[in-house]
């Protein structure tokens, strides 16, 4: 199928699937506090965050989202939908054609130079932000509330936010575990204070070594991290992201470090990182993933 | 032929070449419009919200007009660095000017400069203190006695532009390191379509650094053929480099200002010119400048058809064709210094 039918696919789509147009316009506040006006409710959405495309699936409003980038690839399904390019060198001409009426982008991973030339178009852009787990709940009601969709956000939200507490009180019961996340082998990248990914761990029963430092995704001598002697290690696969051999967890050369307690005891993993770092729908699929890696014995 | 002539010949060429590239960069595009569309919009019969007439009154002709005055700014930049140095490799990403720029650029941001016509005429000033502040250090670093040696004026070139690339990237990690991909990617050099004032102010300084190189061509034939020459008939040599130098900075940092690094451009365009033209600065500046938006504008087309949707930086481009070009004309200087 040509990417013209394609679009003119979507279109019909989305035609189909509205509801009685409703034409009020409205303001509303993103998650940087960014007050965006709409002239109606959105109906041709293009996401330029992963976490939002499997948000509008999760949800339900598909229908409406008429474009995507090359990394919004969850659920497999959002693969069939017109890409504008990559999150940092998205095509706005492909943008354009795509017809939007909100584009959905992120301050952490798009570009400013982005925002700039939709704002000079006049596309209204809602930019998101996640980096705690409180994060991912109030994306699923502000892309419900985009979406019109708010009945389906109170299923969603009860379901996520239960699987996240089965986790919490299946591991409440056992000795905190000190664990090295490995965000990138070389050089060391890991989560510090700012990261969800620190929340996730002492979520799932763990206390991240690096969890000290104030940034996000610091840099971290791998001294420093041996002599924390954590318990388990667990490395993040990039290889299902994009498929080069850099992003592979590489665990010969961490079994190599025989005095740390982790490889002493085998406990060295790999977790594919699509699962753990989207504040999307799929965090309690990352938190049980983790929390089985971190405290076995909670889950025989 | 006068030399008159052949600048008219040239001149007319190169425009006859410009208007066939742009035709060519308006009509393609990842948003696959028709030509009859395209057409449409350009003629003002498509209706302003269409995706034909936003698309291409204000995504591709914007960036045909940033690509045309940036190459062109880059190639007559190039051309007065290298009458200044009498030096053919002389260029303003390889003397590490570029890089000084940008570092002026990115403190321009830091410091909370937007995209207005007055904050980016505070951005350029920025660049332009940037981009003299790296000429004068490698002109310091490489001045020996018995003028500029090529191989220390690279060098000196090539330091200074890791320093600077090195400080933007500890000013940014420092202060916001959420914007540190993105400015990784601006370093690359990128032509992006900017609104209609930004572009005026951007064509005008562009001209003015044409202007005050123009002005000088002559002077520069005469500095060819040696400082001491130069003087005996009658050219003030000193004064000649300082204003070669403002306008190559002027050019250099309007332009990362506007676009970024873009590299290499002053390179290609004035040796392929020279091979064609002759040494005379009074036929390679004005040709330059056309020839320059030619080179850019060709390549930034290819940089957003090559793996649309997604678009490469058009400095990964010039560089692509820059870096063999470069070797090749280091390796004739060195057999004709040996």
């Amino acid at each position: 199928m040509s990417r013209v039918t394609r679009v003119l696919a979507a279109v019909g789509v989305a035609l189909a699937a509205l509801p009685a147009a409703r034409a009020e316009a409205l303001t509303v506040r993103d998650m940087l506090g960014r007050e965006v006006t709409l002239p109606r409710p959105p109906e041709r959405i293009v996401s330029l965050v992963p976490s939002v495309t499997e948000t509008i699936y999760a949800l339900g409003g598909e229908a409406r989202l008429v474009g995507r980038t090359d990394f919004c690839d969850y659920p497999p399904a959002a693969r069939l939908k017109p890409s504008v390019g990559g999150m940092v060198n998205p095509s706005l001409e492909t943008l354009v054609a795509l017809k939007p009426d909100l584009v959905v982008a992120t301050d952490e991973g798009n570009r400013e130079e982005t925002f700039h030339q939709l704002r000079r178009l006049g596309i209204p852009t809602y930019l998101v932000h996640g980096n705690r787990v409180a994060d991912v709940l109030d994306l699923v009601r502000r892309v419900g509330a985009l979406l019109g969709r708010e009945d389906a956000v109170a299923a969603l939200a009860d379901t996520l936010a239960r699987r996240i507490d089965a986790v919490r009180r299946a591991v409440a019961p056992y000795p905190r575990v000190r664990v090295l996340y490995v965000l990138w082998p070389d050089p060391l990248i890991v989560p510090g204070r700012a990261s969800m990914l620190t929340e996730l761990i002492e979520l799932a029963g763990g206390e991240s070594i690096t969890a000290g430092d104030g940034q996000a995704y610091p840099r971290f001598s791998l001294e420093a991290a041996v002599a924390r002697a954590p318990e388990v290690i667990i490395l993040a696969d990039h290889a299902t992201a994009g498929g080069s051999t850099a992003g592979r967890p590489a665990p010969e050369k961490w079994r190599q470090l025989t005095s740390v307690p982790a490889i002493r005891s085998g406990r060295l993993h790999s977790i594919d990182l699509s699962i753990l770092h989207r504040y999307g729908p799929r965090v309690p699929e990352g938190l049980e993933t983790l929390a089985r890696i971190i405290h076995p014995e909670a889950f025989r | 032929m006068s030399p008159g002539a052949r600048l008219a010949t040239a001149l007319t060429a190169l425009a006859l070449l410009a208007a066939a590239v742009a035709a060519l960069a308006v009509f393609v595009g990842s948003a696959e419009l028709s030509p009859g569309a395209v057409a449409r919009a350009l003629t003002g019969r498509a209706s302003a919200e269409s995706v034909e007439a936003i698309v291409t009154l204000d995504l591709r002709l914007p960036r045909i007009l940033v690509a045309l005055v940036a190459g062109g700014a880059l190639a007559v930049a190039g051309v007065a660095f290298q009458g200044l140095t009498r030096n053919p490799l002389a260029e303003p990403s390889v003397l590490g000017v570029s890089s000084g720029a940008a570092f002026g650029v990115v403190i321009a941001q830091v410091v909370g400069l937007g995209a207005s016509v007055p904050e980016a005429l505070g951005t350029t000033a920025f660049a332009f203190a940037g981009a003299l502040l790296a000429a004068g250090s490698v002109w310091l670093i490489a001045t020996a006695p018995g003028g500029l040696a090529v191989q220390t004026l690279l060098l000196a070139g090539v330091i200074v532009g890791i320093f600077f690339s090195s400080a933007i990237t500890v000013l940014i990690s420092v202060l916001d390191v959420n914007r540190l991909g993105g400015v990784i990617h601006w370093l690359l050099g990128n032509v992006a379509p900017i609104p209609a004032g930004p572009l005026a102010l951007f064509g005008a300084l562009a001209l003015g650094g044409f202007w005050l190189v123009l002005a000088h061509a002559r002077q520069l034939n005469l500095l060819a053929l040696g400082e001491e020459a130069a003087v005996q008939l009658g050219v003030d040599a000193e004064r000649l480099k300082r204003r070669m130098f403002v306008g190559a900075a002027l050019l250099t940092g309007a332009v990362v200002a506007f676009a970024g690094p873009i590299g290499f451009v002053g390179l290609i365009v004035p040796h392929l010119l020279r091979g064609a033209l002759g040494h005379d600065h009074r036929l390679l500046v004005p040709t330059a400048l056309v020839g320059g938006g030619v080179f850019l504008l060709a390549a930034d087309t290819l940089a957003r058809s090559l793996i649309a949707p997604a678009e490469l930086s058009v400095g990964v481009i010039t560089a692509f064709f820059g870096a063999p070009f470069f070797i090749v004309l280091l390796r004739a200087r060195y057999r004709a210094v040996l």
